[in-house]
């Protein structure tokens, strides 16, 4: 699934018993010194090529938990593993997050001042491709997420829908093995947001993905094969559901 | 898209901002460009004043003013004894203000010496002897001060008649005022006196040799200092000043720069607090923030450089025209000191990008 271009993170990296893509236990993170509890000691796994659902009322911790697994931020204590391998312990996290993360927020948090063709491009300025290489890629992930008549418009000139979905097509840049999506639908409306959440399940299914997806909406979350439902830092739910 | 368009781009965000900085830049680099440019081409002045005079080597005493010291007239006879001088031309050179000009360098120069010979007549006559109350203007020098041959010129309390207008084949001498020594000597109240020896050295001499003969009359006459020719302005005490002036007016303006371009680059960083963010999130790694934030600082110095160089040279050829100096400056505006001011823009932009590329380095991630 990774970039062929770009070495596998997890190439040497043993599989878990249960090709576990993320393992955490006791997993705590404070803010402002120790004042704000986001995470109070939460124990979960992810499969790999599972579609993990993540719900809680707002200030639950679900944003924190998805920026730790996207290593934007560390653990104050606690362990969490990819692959086995301690997040942690990483020498540079950019690396990681270039090579085995997608972002999907729910702002877009597209650069206004690039088109989208321009967007998408940037995650790969970390990567081994040339200039000629970056553009025809993603110009291929516009096309896959449909947008192949808006690569020279800037975020602004696109409908919310839209932004998410050249969003959606940063995210898969430089083929990631995860993606993590941060309130997807939640700046969108209906129509849009079926259609974002279609995209990100035929992804999902496609490319055998991780996909791990914050959300409050009950309904989204059933299109997960789990959800984890988060309440004041703690994990107090984690049940299958039907997808 | 390369990572320059990502750069250019970061420029363009806030336009206004950007042309602001570009204007301090340019402001701080056209003072260089046009204060050091002026007193090079000051120096440079002098040394093809020397060369058109066919000299080789200067002895004066430069002080702490831009006309050198006077010393005894017998001096030159010490110097024209030795067996490796060729020819000597004793001359007492003054910068003073004559009549509607501030400032002029009349030249007095010893009658019948080497140093009249290089002044081609483009009007007029040569004075007829060492005492005729007479002058001859180069030709800066006349449009200056507006005179024709046969126009009486009031110098010191001593009305004098313009005999002539020259050619003397370099900006000091076409803005000079030119008599003869004696006459000179006699209205300034300087009898007996010179400040300037000019020296032919021996035909056939190597640039060397005649080095070692400035040693040996510097050993010889010690109220005089021998230089090659060019060199003695540079080497004065008041050139020195001049060019510390120049550059320290300079670097003031550079500091404003630096800081102009520093608040530029911390605000950027600030408001672009988010984007960078979004950059790392996404999987830029510090280094490449920095790079960027340098880059882009870098090229603003560097537009700014070039900005500055354009309206530095722009400006030095619209002072050229002013009549106070028109005539007197013939300013540096070589390729060199232009790369010189540009490469000093884009340290500028470095140095001051330094601050605010460490800071985004230190930007703690935060997406919400």
């Amino acid at each position: 699934m990774n970039d062929p271009m770009i070495p596998s993170l997890t190439e040497n990296v043993k599989a878990t018993p249960a090709d576990l893509a993320f393992e955490a236990k006791d997993l705590r993170k404070d803010f402002d010194d120790g004042r704000v509890r986001a995470l109070r000691g939460v124990d979960f796994f992810i499969g790999q090529g599972e579609f993990v659902a993540v719900m809680g009322p707002s200030g639950c911790g679900k944003t924190t938990l998805l920026h730790m697994l996207g290593a934007l931020d560390r653990p104050t204590s606690g362990s969490l593993l990819y692959c086995g391998k301690s997040l942690a312990d990483l020498p540079d996290p950019a690396v990681y997050r270039a090579r085995e993360i997608g972002f999907v927020f729910q702002s877009f948090h597209l650069l206004p001042t690039f088109t989208a063709v321009e967007n998408v491009q940037l995650p790969m300025f970390e990567t081994a491709r040339s200039a000629s290489e970056r553009f025809k890629h993603a110009v291929s992930l516009l096309k896959f997420v449909g947008l192949e008549h808006r690569l020279d418009h800037f975020p602004a000139m696109l409908s919310g829908g839209e932004r998410q979905r050249v969003a959606i097509a940063r995210s898969l840049a430089n083929d990631p093995s995860i993606l993590l999506a941060d309130e997807p639908t939640g700046n969108l409306d209906s129509e849009n947001a079926h259609l974002i959440l279609d995209l990100l399940i035929h992804l999902k299914r496609e490319r055998q993905m991780t996909l791990v997806l914050v959300t409050h909406d009950p309904s989204i979350a059933r299109l997960a094969s789990r959800t984890i439902q988060m309440i004041d830092g703690l994990i107090v739910a984690n049940t299958p559901e039907s997808s | 898209m390369t990572f320059f368009t990502i750069i250019y781009r970061g420029l363009q965000r806030r336009p206004v901002r950007t042309g602001l900085t570009l204007v301090g830049i340019a402001i701080g680099i056209a003072a260089l460009v046009a204060l050091v440019g002026i007193s090079r081409g000051f120096e440079q002045s002098w040394a093809s004043g020397m060369k058109a005079r066919g000299t080789d080597i200067v002895v004066s005493n430069m002080g702490s003013v831009l006309a050198p010291k006077p010393f005894r007239a017998t001096v030159r006879d010490d110097v024209a004894s030795m067996p490796q001088v060729a020819a000597t031309c004793a001359i007492f050179v003054d910068l003073t203000g004559v009549e509607e000009s501030s400032m002029m360098v009349v030249s007095a120069r010893e009658w019948g010496g080497f140093s009249w010979q290089n002044l081609k007549l483009v009007a007029g006559r040569m004075p007829k002897d060492a005492t005729e109350p007479a002058v001859v203007l180069g030709q800066n020098a006349a449009e200056v001060l507006k005179k024709n041959v046969g126009d009486p010129l009031q110098l010191e309390s001593t009305e004098l008649t313009v005999v002539g207008i020259v050619d003397g084949g370099a900006l000091v001498e076409n803005g000079s005022l030119i008599l003869s020594l004696p006459l000179y000597q006699r209205l300034s109240g300087n009898e007996g006196k010179i400040n300037i020896i000019d020296v032919r050295a021996a035909p056939g001499m190597s640039p060397n040799e005649v080095k070692q003969l400035c040693t040996l009359i510097n050993h010889r006459i010690p109220e005089a200092r021998a230089m090659l020719a060019g060199e003695h302005v540079g080497n004065s005490e008041a050139y020195r000043f001049i060019r510390a002036m120049s550059w320290g007016t300079s670097l003031l303006a550079v500091i404003v720069g630096v800081l102009g371009v520093m608040n530029t680059m911390l605000m950027t960083v600030f408001e672009r607090k988010q984007e960078i963010c979004i950059l790392m999130a996404i999987g830029w790694k510090r280094a490449r923030i920095i790079r960027m934030i340098l880059w882009e600082s870098a090229l603003l110095g560097m537009l700014g450089g070039i900005g500055g160089v354009a309206i530095g040279a722009a400006g030095v050829k619209v002072l050229e025209t002013l009549p106070a100096i028109h005539g007197l400056l013939e300013p540096d505006l070589s390729p060199r000191l232009m790369v010189m001011a540009v490469a000093i823009a884009v340290i500028v932009g470095v140095i001051s990008g330094l601050y605010p590329a460490w800071r985004s380095s230190r930007l703690t991630l935060s997406l919400s």
